[in-house]
């Protein structure tokens, strides 16, 4: 049973990740780490599933442990992917036991000198994050009180993961919108520029820009914000100065 | 960096179901949405990126068109505060004796029939993304509904925005946004002249091209489109 105080600080420490800016990789380990120190287990892992659903290693407390969660992935099965999949607990206490239930994964773990495991659904609603894995090296997978302390873990890494794939996702879009609205003031304002140096109207002084951007292999936006700004003025005129009409 | 201003889940809630209600996937249901939820005579949506006021998504009627048109003829006005303070700017009565700011846009405003000007911005996490604007006839403050309602749906306002976008896809610009850049084209093009002519910024430019709009009283895209055909100089050309 954890000390109630360590249980508390571990619960504010990742609470307080949620609100500041943080690395998710970072915050895996942080919570694997955690996990072993407030529950009765050796190791823990956390695998997160991918945009396909498909589960990825993220974390974990000891190399032995890697080593296993790797095994896992690569067979397919074992603890992390029923809790994923059924998106339950799922708990075995005995080496016979997890070769009956998981025939390829057992002999792995039993290698790594882990007896029982546990796994946790990461979750929240609809949404299926991935799993945490918690394995002894005795005998006995977590009781009932140490399964809640699991779970209430696993629900604070998820929100943790949600929010910031959500900022991320903010992020990218915004990224989006201002690059598509930006570029085309910048060629806008491009060809207000070379009109005015060429004594020409913006259309034609548009078909120069296009030539130019083609010719030296330049994305549009590109050549736009460099006659803007001035750094591909001298190149400009010199590839364009001869086609100017004479005024 | 916690958001002093954020709107509370239930009434985001509320507020996203009366969007949904009402959208007819255009931002024209976005700005009549906002003025109905937030109950006020007009509302406008403005996106503002990296400093840059990049123009009007929506504007709820025609008086909300003509005002935000004086906000971005001028560069100032509520919704380029609210973005740079990134905090509600409440205005209850623009002829009040102790409203200094934006001299240019208050009279512009009051001109017009708008009595009292309320800016809050957009923010997508921590990111400002524009303003949303509100407008009544009357002066007066908005109540505590309003007020809360207001940032619920300037909230609502940024996701709507960033949906649009998100079915858009990268390298496109969203079918709702494209007015955006076409309205404003020749402004553009007009500060791209000018900072030629004056061997300025195009940014300096900018400011050039509104001051002698308001100076004329004449809109800006009529100067701008002087400027582009070579009616109007600033300065002396370069010699060639």
């Amino acid at each position: 049973m954890p000390h109630q105080q360590r249980l508390v600080e571990t619960l504010v420490e990742l609470a307080d990740t949620l609100v500041a800016e943080y690395d998710v990789i970072d915050f895996m380990q942080t919570l694997a780490e955690r996990s072993v120190e407030l529950v009765d287990v050796s190791a823990a892992g956390i695998m997160l599933a991918d945009g396909a659903g498909r589960l990825h290693h993220a974390a974990c407390s000891s190399e032995q442990m890697r080593l296993v969660e790797l095994f896992e992935l690569q067979v397919e099965q074992g603890p992390c992917f029923d809790a994923f999949r059924e998106e339950r607990a799922v708990r075995s206490d005995t080496p016979d036991d997890a070769a009956r239930r998981w025939p390829e994964f057992a002999p792995q773990a039993r290698e790594g000198g882990f007896a029982a495991v546990t796994a946790v659904p990461l979750r929240l609603r609809q949404d299926g994050v991935g799993a945490l894995n918690l394995f002894s090296t005795a005998d006995g997978a977590l009781d009932d009180e140490d399964l809640q302390i699991a779970q209430a873990l696993a629900d604070i890494a998820t929100i943790g993961i949600l929010q910031a794939r959500l900022i991320r996702d903010q992020n990218v879009l915004t990224n989006q919108l201002e690059t598509a609205l930006s570029s085309r003031v910048g060629i806008e304002q491009a060809k207000g520029v070379v009109a005015e140096r060429n004594t020409i109207d913006v259309d034609e002084a548009f078909v120069l820009i296009r030539r130019f951007a083609r010719n030296t292999n330049r994305l549009l936006s590109e050549t736009a914000t460099g006659i803007v700004d001035g750094s591909l003025t001298d190149q400009f005129l010199a590839e364009t100065g001869s086609d100017t009409p004479a005024s | 960096m916690a958001n002093p201003h954020a709107p509370d889940p239930e009434r985001v809630a509320r507020v996203t179901s009366a969007f949904t209600a009402n959208a007819d996937g255009s931002e024209h249901s976005l700005c009549a949405s906002s003025a109905d939820v937030a109950a006020v005579d007009g509302a406008g949506v403005v996106l503002i990126l990296h400093g840059r006021a990049l123009g009007t998504v929506c504007s709820s009627n025609a008086i909300v068109e003509a005002v935000e048109e004086v906000q971005y003829s001028l560069g100032e006005g509520p919704c380029l505060e609210a973005f740079a303070t990134r905090a509600p700017v409440l205005i209850p009565d623009l002829a009040a004796r102790d409203v200094v700011r934006w001299p240019g846009f208050r009279d512009g405003a009051l001109a017009i029939g708008v009595r009292a000007a309320f800016g809050f911005p957009i923010l997508v996490g921590s990111v400002c993304i524009g303003a949303l604007s509100l407008y009544q006839r009357q002066s007066g403050p908005l109540n505590d509904e309003q007020f809360a309602d207001a940032l619920a749906v300037a909230h609502v306002t940024g996701r709507t925005v960033l949906d649009w976008q998100s079915i858009a896809g990268d390298g496109s610009l969203a079918r709702q946004l494209e007015h955006l850049p076409a309205n404003r084209a020749v402004v553009h093009q007009a500060t791209g002249k000018i900072s030629v002519q004056t061997s300025e910024s195009v940014d300096d430019a900018l400011a050039l091209l509104r001051a002698y709009a308001f100076s004329s009283n004449r809109p800006i895209n009529d100067v701008a489109a002087d400027v582009v055909r070579g009616a109007l100089l600033f300065g002396a050309r370069p010699p060639r």
